[in-house]
């Protein structure tokens, strides 16, 4: 009986998020230019603050910066406040550099006095900050010039809270991980979060580039430094918390595809696995929260969004349990030829539309996607058992911790 | 009322109480997770190395227990009672087929002894007809001269009659004179009469003797009656020869056939009032299937195991059956087990020849 339950609950998972992606087609094909989008006002340019937390980057944070400052956006209108998280390398010396290189836009810089996380330094980045709007970026992204115009344009939506933008992969050929992430990243943006987009209910804006009403996060703020777990300060998964915090708030969350900017994304299997472990983790930590509040998202928010605060981490935490006992009762049925054949057929599909559409992400080889087989079976098995007994962790992630953590409400500049 | 220093004391309470039990919750979260992930660790080695074992191992047997209800074990037995009716049906048949043709046999040399007798009196006859024949015909021929010399006579009697009628007119003769004449003119006529008749007869008699006639016909009929009914009754013992022959080795075909099954591990156990205990043996496995081998039950499918019987006897027929372990289709054949612990016959795998392992 169980089993099947397991199977049932799986099966819808997986059909929610089929159905899913069939709406994100119907839709790019159906509506172009219709409600789904936002109606993007380009004349609307309120003041921006791009605020860069950073821990253990390097010289990437510099190239980030010079990204930025040549945004095509009106530079007494925007500033960067790049906050270091007490980097033990000369991430913040390249900090420094950026700021006295590129004059031309207004870069401020600070550093915290103890290692903090990323959340924290968000926050005491923000303290410097009176723009309109605050877009919070990762350190090892690169922007298109256009990025900023696109995402405050789409605030010219009043119920718009939140803005992301698109995160592309900036070295999908370094290795069969990289193809299968830049895949994955590709579909995610330009199908999965289309239906979430018409509702503007997307449940998760990404850390890379994520603006957000100054008003809203200040709101949030106090929020965030609360973050804990038993005590334990929980410093991962700000986008996710900060997304669904403004859905809560009654606002809506949206993505604007035309809003580029470009990660490096793990090349090997350790890094990736240690990112999509801190991935899994807020999932977990967002999916108890929404359970404990259930009564208030069913009654507040759309149910496209409560189906995919639900079912999405429900779908992780029961593929364990499904790949478990499908390996106990048949052990070889990961190696037959469907998976793998699935896997080639929609990585060869989707590889021909990165092409045409997105040649900067082309990859080299149609048929790596294939091993996302693999992939799946070692996250479903491992991630979700680990993210569950790891839920006290508080570092960065794939950046190496060196300082002791911060007691909870400590954090400070 | 409370006093200031209350006050703030208060939540300092509340606070190192909250603190401690954050403190003690992560405590046993930790060892919690601790120990699911050693757990986890442990599930996934202990698979691989499952896999793994059973990916080389080439001394495993998968224990199989037979129902008497068996779906197999139902349907061979009732094949074997059906092909055993057959047995019986074929040997009725071929007993009423040998009585047949015994029968047929005897009526057959009886009709065979008639031959001789029939011809014989055919020879017989036909040498009285060539001796009796031509003396027939003299005596025929002059038969005809006495009864035309006869009929010269009576010709004359018309004569003497109307001579005794004027007698009797003229009152020379009496009427009883007359009459006594008269019948003895009637009689001399008479006389004649049957002579002719038997000269007929005879004539006839000579014709039969000294030509073929029908009588002879009718004897030749008979007797080519009698080698038609030799001939159909050899043809009609020849089939039935054919028959029983075919049905003996029919019967023999049978007999075979329930001779061999009755090795098959499913006759042993729909037929037979102990409990069997059999074991699927991949073909991979086939050396180590050796009448005669010890047999080792393990826990956990591997280690710590124990000699449990030993092999009992090997059946030749192809089985298919489900891995264990993998749970893919495979080829092989039935061993039987004689079991010092009939529980074992439950386990998942057996060992055949030695431990799998060390210990």
């Amino acid at each position: 009986m169980a089993p099947i339950l397991l199977w049932l609950v799986m099966v819808l998972c997986l059909l929610i998020s089929v159905v899913k992606y069939m709406m994100g087609i119907i839709l790019r094909l159906s509506f172009p230019g219709s409600k789904v989008q936002v109606k993007k006002d380009y004349t609307y340019e309120p003041t921006v603050s791009v605020l860069m937390p950073c821990f253990n980057e390097g010289k990437t944070v510099y190239e980030t910066i010079e990204s930025i400052s040549k945004s095509n956006y009106p530079n007494d209108k925007f500033e960067v406040i790049a906050q270091d998280d007490c980097s033990v390398d000369d991430s913040y010396e390249w900090m420094l550099k950026a700021q006295r290189d590129f004059t031309n836009i207004r870069i401020r810089t600070g550093r915290n006095a103890v290692n903090s996380g990323k959340a924290r330094t968000v926050c005491n980045a923000l303290q410097d900050s009176t723009a309109d709007i605050i877009i919070s970026i990762d350190s090892d992204c690169i922007f298109h010039p256009e990025a900023i115009r696109e995402l405050t344009a789409c605030f010219s939506e009043e119920r718009v809270g939140s803005v992301g933008g698109r995160v592309g992969v900036r070295n999908p050929n370094e290795s069969v991980i990289t193809a299968i992430q830049a895949v994955i990243y590709y579909s995610a943006f330009q199908l999965y979060k289309i239906p979430e987009n018409w509702t503007r209910s997307v449940c998760c804006i990404s850390g890379c580039l994520f603006a957000i009403r100054r008003e809203l996060l200040l709101e949030i703020e106090s929020a965030i430094r609360a973050r804990h777990w038993f005590g334990v300060p929980v410093n991962q998964g700000e986008d996710r918390f900060l997304t669904h915090q403004t859905l809560l708030r009654g606002y809506g969350t949206y993505i604007n595809n035309d809003a580029l900017c470009w990660t490096t994304v793990p090349n090997t299997l350790s890094v990736l696995f240690k990112q999509q472990l801190r991935w899994r983790r807020s999932i977990v930590r967002d999916f108890f929260f929404t359970l404990r509040t259930l009564p208030k998202h069913v009654w507040e928010l759309h149910p496209n969004t409560v189906f995919t605060l639900v079912l999405t981490p429900l779908g992780a935490i029961v593929a364990f349990l499904v790949v478990v006992t499908m390996l106990s009762s048949d052990p070889l049925a990961w190696a037959g030829p469907l998976p793998l054949i699935t896997a080639l057929g929609i990585g060869a599909v989707l590889t021909w539309v990165i092409k045409k559409y997105s040649v900067r992400e082309a990859l080299a080889h149609p048929l790596v996607f294939g091993a996302y087989v693999g992939w799946s079976i070692v996250s479903s098995l491992f991630l979700t058992p680990l993210a569950l007994c790891t839920m006290d962790s508080a570092d960065w992630g794939t950046r190496t911790k060196e300082e002791p953590e911060v007691p909870l409400g400590n954090a400070t500049r | 009322m409370a006093t200031p220093l209350a006050e703030t004391a208060a939540p300092k309470k509340r606070l190192s109480l909250q603190a401690l039990h954050y403190k003690l919750v992560i405590g046993l979260y930790r060892v919690f997770a601790i120990i699911v992930l050693y757990l986890v660790l442990a599930g996934i080695f202990t698979y691989a190395f499952v896999m793994g074992f059973y990916a080389i191992s080439n001394s495993w047997a998968a224990p199989l227990i037979l129902s008497a209800v068996d779906e197999k074990s139902l349907d061979f037995r009732q094949k074997l009672v059906t092909s055993q009716q057959t047995i019986e049906d074929l040997k009725v048949d071929a007993q009423k087929m040998q009585n047949g043709i015994a029968e047929m046999t005897k009526h057959r040399a009886a009709l065979l002894a008639l031959e001789p007798q029939l011809q014989q009196a055919i020879v017989r006859e036909r040498t009285h007809n060539r001796a009796t024949g031509p003396q027939l015909a003299a005596l025929d021929s002059q038969k005809q001269t006495d009864n035309a010399k006869t009929q010269s006579v009576l010709a004359r009697l018309k004569e003497v009659e109307s001579n005794i009628n004027k007698d009797l007119a003229a009152g020379l003769i009496t009427k009883g004179d007359a009459a006594t004449q008269l019948s003895a003119l009637n009689q001399a006529q008479g006389a004649y009469t049957d002579s002719k008749i038997a000269e007929v007869l005879l004539t006839d008699n000579v014709l039969q003797k000294t030509t073929t006639g029908t009588d002879s016909l009718d004897v030749l009929e008979k007797q080519a009656e009698l080698r038609s009914e030799t001939a159909q009754l050899d043809i009609a013992i020849n089939v039935a020869q054919k028959e029983l022959q075919e049905d003996t080795r029919q019967i023999d075909r049978l007999r075979e056939a329930i001779t061999t099954a009755k090795q098959s591990p499913y006759y042993l156990n729909a037929s037979g009032g102990q409990t069997l205990y059999f074991a699927f043996v991949p073909y991979d496995n086939q050396a180590s299937a050796v009448v005669g081998r010890p047999i080792y039950d393990c826990y956990l499918n591997m280690i710590v195991c124990r000699k449990v019987g030993t092999v009992g006897s090997l059946f030749t027929g192809e089985e298919t059956a489900i891995h264990p372990i993998f749970k893919t289709n495979m080829r092989g054949f039935l061993i039987q087990m004689n079991l010092d612990h009939p529980e074992s016959a439950k386990s998942k795998t057996v060992f055949l020849g030695g431990k799998p392992l060390l210990f």
